[in-house]
């Protein structure tokens, strides 16, 4: 899962289809879905949201959605 | 001609249009600037240019997106100018290749070709056109460079050749365009590709409008069978995902052929500064420092020095220079008393804020434009979520610090409707641009050695109030379990000198001209109120018409340490604009400068009973012009009046308990 990743750690989604639909849909707009490659920058305090990178772009999605998203190492 | 400017959040789309049109419009470094379809016309004049709000796709997900595709289907327009962000092709052209589809003629302006440079993307700008069918003019839309010639073409070029590029969907996709296009007996004049594409996304505009050609049983069927069909030998599961993959495909191909990418493991400087700014600890308390360090500056050591300096100015030479013109041209007492006592007191008093005001405005367009609001949005995410609401939410609110109305109006972006309601009620609590005069006044005459601090504690009591009644609302009224947050971090961009002051003069701009029209006109009124009473004119201002109506109130305010007829006179200016208080003080105390006013304040109020009276300000109501926005944004007089209601309240009770508590513990 996602939100069990180490910052700075590079990897491939492999699977969105536990995640939210809106989030999905809202991922996906941003070009962030199964295939992506992403890494985590950052995550705030307090079970509060991370932050994701993905071609060179910085997303904000919370902890719970993170914790959806199925990844792989590359 | 109208051309309609689209194209993603964040490309710039609101700094062209500034640059093309040479007017000006609100620009920002976050999603969702513009909230709805403004209209310049192009430099030259010869075409109206529409601006639009930022999308990423034509399949909308909250309010200020719809408003792009309900443009697209009900508004008409000549041709289309996309904006694409040469740093993020490949996201960009999802909305690119579906603005192909509605088939209309379009321009592509590839915008921030110095950023992709900067990461290493080269990008071949006529292979990229070739292949798309249709005309690329690079541009940098913030510096300008590009943009006349961008004008010259867009208005010049004869009629722009609708492309033939199409994505290809497959057979049963064709099968299905076919069929609706049958269905539909050529009564609409789009592109039945581009409407099938939609429908079957899952755009719930398009569904609504095919419905009034379509019986909804019907298009439930034709849905439902296509997606069947199409999907019976692929591996995604909905059609949706399918369309995307498709789109996908082509534009890889797309970029194989027309884009170069070095490799380069630099880190960007924006994430070094994120690596601070988001800092898992440091992200809250350096909010905090940054409020503080704008309090500090607009109200001790920036900001008082100069009100005063205007302040001087405005009560000595102009005063004086306006006393012995009037006495020149021989002006009846009437119209002496009119002007010095009623105008000079009332808009003087209002415009004497003006340098704090401006101060203000400067920081929230330097925080707009540099990118870190949306970093304020993730680090109060989880706060926010707390209560009910999402980090987005905050966009809106630190808006409202300027002005409440497009505070209000930002709430669209927000893409659950419960929580935009929840904004759109709470907005108003941020202490906005036209209280501050208020507080200014007050500090200066109660709190002079903690005059920053006292008025930050006011704004963060309205923060404070705003989330513990959003946690309230969230639980009563406005209950629901979805809360939605995804949010696009723009790198940080250096705001640029002249965007940063056409910024700050806009905001500003307003406070002017409201002292200008609307405080000069009601200053007259509620000098002539106070000139005038049952006895007739010239009367003690205790027997006045204006002491009659306040002293209705002053009763109910007794408790809360002002029950004076003036207090009460000016709180009900106050609903016309918030500002209106100071002038309408100054009228009842009729002095000629801050100075003096705040000499007699502290004659009427004590310290404990001034600082009550601020609070109540900040939370009383929202002015007409946001009771207004209020009622545009929710629709609904019920939520209006709403607004209206829980405000007075809870502003009653919280002066109720400051003044009596305070006076008990002997302050």
């Amino acid at each position: 899962m996602l939100a069990s990743l180490k910052i700075g750690k590079r990897v491939k989604i492999i699977d969105t289809s536990g995640t939210d639909r809106l989030v999905r849909r809202r991922l996906l707009d941003l070009g962030i879905t199964e295939g992506s490659e992403v890494c985590i920058k950052c995550k705030m305090p307090f079970g509060g949201p991370f932050m994701l990178e993905s071609c060179g772009q910085c997303v904000g999605i919370r902890r719970r959605e993170a914790q959806t998203i199925k990844v792989e190492e590359l | 001609m109208d051309i309609a400017l689209l194209g993603n959040p964040n490309t710039g789309k609101t700094s062209m249009f500034n640059n093309l049109t040479g007017s000006y419009e609100y620009v920002g470094n976050w999603s969702g600037v513009t909230v709805e379809k403004k209209v310049g016309l192009l430099k030259k004049g010869t075409a109206s240019l529409i601006d639009l709000p930022g999308v990423y796709s034509l399949n909308p997900l909250s309010k200020d997106e719809g408003v792009v595709t309900h443009f697209l289907l009900h508004d008409s327009f000549d041709r289309m100018l996309n904006i694409v962000d040469a740093s993020q092709l490949e996201r960009n052209l999802h909305l690119t290749i579906q603005l192909l589809e509605f088939g209309r003629p379009l321009i592509i302006a590839l915008n921030m070709v110095d950023v992709a440079s900067k990461r290493g993307i080269e990008i071949d700008v006529e292979k990229l056109a070739s292949q798309l069918g249709t005309s690329v003019v690079p541009v940098i839309a913030r510096t300008g460079r590009g943009c006349d010639e961008l004008t010259e073409f867009v208005t010049t070029i004869e009629s722009p050749s609708i492309t033939s590029f199409t994505v290809s969907y497959g057979e049963e996709m064709e099968r299905a365009i076919e069929r609706l296009a049958r269905m539909l007996e050529g009564k609409v004049n789009h592109s039945v590709r581009w409407l099938t594409l939609q429908l079957l996304e899952g755009n719930h505009y398009v569904k609504a409008y095919l419905q009034s050609f379509i019986g909804k049983e019907e298009l439930e069927v034709f849905i439902h069978d296509t997606s069947k069909a199409v999907l019976s030998n692929v591996e995604e599961k909905t059609i949706d995902h399918f369309i995307y993959r498709k789109r996908q495909a082509a534009i890889g191909a797309l970029l194989r052929n027309s884009t170069y990418t070095e490799q380069e493991n630099k880190q960007p400087l924006s994430e070094k500064i994120d690596a601070v700014i988001t800092n898992k600890w440091l992200g809250l308390p350096i909010f905090f420092v940054v409020m503080y360090f704008l309090f500090m500056l607009t109200f001790d050591w920036l900001g008082f020095p100069l009100s005063d300096m205007l302040d001087g100015i405005i009560s000595g030479p102009i005063t004086n220079g306006l006393e012995s013109f009037l006495s020149l041209i021989g002006a009846s007492s009437f119209i002496h008393a009119l002007v010095l006592d009623g105008v000079v007191a009332g808009v003087g008093g209002v415009l004497v804020f003006v340098p704090q005001i401006f101060i203000l405005f400067f920081f929230i367009s330097l925080l707009e434009d540099s990118g870190y609001m949306a970093r304020v949005a993730l680090v109060m995410d989880r706060l926010m979520e707390h209560v009910g609401m999402n980090g987005k939410a905050f966009i809106p609110m630190m808006i409202g610090f300027g002005c409440n109305v497009p505070g209000v109006m930002a709430a669209r972006t927000i893409e659950t409707p419960r929580e935009r309601m929840l904004t759109v009620l709470l907005t108003p609590l941020m202490s906005c641009s036209a209280r501050l005069p208020v507080y200014a006044l007050f500090v200066g005459a109660f709190f002079v050695s903690h005059k920053a601090l006292i008025v930050l504690s006011l704004y963060i009591l309205g923060i404070v109030v705003a989330l513990i009644l959003a946690k309230v609302f969230s639980t009563t009224i406005l209950k629901g379990e979805t809360s939605f947050f995804v949010i696009e971090l723009p790198p940080y961009r250096i705001p640029q000198g002249k965007a940063l002051w056409k910024s700050t003069w806009e905001k500003g701009k307003g406070f002017v001209k409201k002292a200008g029209t609307f405080i000069f006109a009601g200053s007259v009124l509620i000098w002539l109120l106070s000139y005038a009473g049952p006895q007739g004119l010239n009367v003690e201002m205790d027997d006045s018409f204006l002491a009659m109506i306040g002293g209705l109130f002053a009763p109910l305010l007794a408790p809360l340490g002002f029950g004076t007829w003036q207090a009460g006179a000016s709180l009900l200016t106050g609903f016309l604009a918030k500002e209106a208080i100071i002038s309408t003080m100054n009228i009842i105390y009729f002095v000629p400068d801050e100075a003096s006013l705040q000499g007699l304040l502290i004659n009427s109020f004590s310290p404990v009973a001034a600082y009550s009276f601020m609070v109540f300000i900040l939370l009383y109501i929202p002015c007409l012009a946001t009771v207004a926005t209020i009622k545009k944004e929710t629709g609904s007089y019920k939520w209006t009046g709403f607004s209206m209601g829980y405000a007075l309240l809870i502003a009653y009770l919280l002066s109720f308990l400051i003044y009596q508590i305070g006076t008990l513990l002997g302050f």
